[in-house]
């Protein structure tokens, strides 16, 4: 299923722009170990904890592992969180993620600095066999309906259909990269105690088990992922949206 | 009766109520990319058998099974499996055996036509196999998997 990207890549990509709507960007790291769960927190932590000084379990931690084994749905969800003053890592049995604090991207420049911190002590505390999957999403939220920015449409016949509310998720390919994008006109951003409704663009990008080696190329493996996210984003805004979002070059 | 699970994990966003499915449903889920077809390739050449294996394999065989020293499923040696699995062709009315080894990888096994054993075990690197006909063992790495592909055709 070679199929032709669908998405046109633009000739250059702006360094910035303002407002910046990244609500939430994960750098995800899924893999094998031969270390039982209750390990693994102690592990972690004794390398990062200098700046992750906070540390909470997550709402999933309640439910008994076997519990958890037969919901594949959970498999890769996180347990607990460890907290810096500007980024959070996750980890569960089998994930490991850097995120950025919600509506506080601080630029991929220092994001790729703290993930080159984050991978050389996940590779110190010594318990990631095997990588299976590395992965970059990013969430964006728009305070109004996204589908008239982008060059995407869905309708049935002639009728559009973005005056309804409206979600679509595809998988496209790119390489050996996989990408999932949902987009929705109607979602709901909790914002502290309130809620705004608007849109999301939600793209989640990532190779798999054969096409990276965690501790020799990750960094650059992010990064590529981390570009066609940008790619996509900007290959799909319209010529006025794109305008309206101020990019500097 | 509902099947919808207590929220347990916190999304940067949800959708609005109108798009949101109230009942999940734990008989159907939304397969990852690629999964289905993967899995109808299995089913389709390995037999019903070595599909159900390979899910309890992915699923249910955590760090320890077996004696205590068993080893989870490598993602490597699953992506790999898939890749040869999709690209070859079985004899017919052959129904190859799946196994996982105690090291985590996946081990098939069939007969070619003239009996003799085949057994292709695939592991983090590439792929180990021996043919009993002619007694030949070797090992490929997943890049060179049409190699083996060539080395396994004619039986």
């Amino acid at each position: 299923m070679n199929k032709p990207f669908p998405i046109p890549i633009p000739e250059r990509l702006p360094r910035k722009i303002d407002p910046c709507p990244i609500v939430e960007a994960v750098f995800e790291i899924r893999f094998n170990t031969a270390e039982p769960w209750r390990t693994l927190p102690g592990l972690l932590s004794e390398k990062i904890r200098g700046r992750y000084r906070e540390q909470k379990d997550l709402p999933l931690a309640q439910i008994p592992e076997e519990v958890r084994r037969q919901i594949p749905a959970l498999t890769h969800q996180p347990l607990m969180q460890f907290l810096s003053t500007d980024f959070l890592i996750q980890l569960g049995p089998s994930v490991l993620s850097l995120i950025t604090k919600p509506n506080a991207y601080p630029g991929w420049s220092a994001v790729e600095t703290e993930l080159r911190w984050f991978l050389d002590r996940v590779q110190e505390a010594g318990f990631v066999q095997e990588a299976g999957r590395l992965g970059v999403r990013y969430i964006d939220f728009f305070e109004k309906d996204i589908f008239p920015s982008l060059i995407l449409d869905v309708g049935i016949g002639a009728s559009p259909l973005h005056a309804n509310e409206l979600q679509i998720t595809t998988v496209l390919r790119q390489g050996p990269f996989t990408a999932r994008l949902l987009v929705s006109n109607s979602a709901i951003l909790g914002t502290g105690s309130a809620a705004k409704r608007g849109s999301v663009l939600d793209l989640d990008v990532w190779l798999g088990p054969l096409d990276f080696e965690l501790f020799e190329n990750g960094i650059a493996k992010f990064g590529e992922a981390h570009l066609l996210v940008k790619q996509c984003f900007f290959g799909l805004a319209k010529p006025d949206f794109m305008a309206s979002l101020n990019p500097a070059y | 009766m509902t099947t919808l699970l207590p929220r347990y994990f916190h999304p940067a966003y949800e959708l609005d109520e109108a798009l949101r499915e109230e009942v999940v449903s734990l008989a159907v889920r939304s397969a990852e990319p690629s999964e289905a077809d993967r899995e109808e390739i299995v089913l389709k050449k390995l037999g019903a058998r070595a599909w159900g294996r390979l899910h309890h394999f992915r699923y249910f065989y955590r760090q320890g099974w077996g004696e205590g020293a068993g080893k989870p499923l490598s993602p490597r040696a699953l992506e790999g499996f898939h890749r040869f699995v999709e690209q070859f062709g079985f004899p017919e009315a052959c129904t190859p055996s799946l196994f996982l080894t105690e090291a985590g990888h996946l081990e098939l096994y069939w007969e070619d036509i003239r009996g003799g054993a085949i057994q292709v075990e695939f592991t983090p690197a590439g792929a180990e196999f021996y043919l009993q006909s002619t007694e030949r063992e070797g090992f490929v790495s997943y890049v060179n998997l049409s190699e083996l592909l060539r080395e396994l055709q004619p039986h």
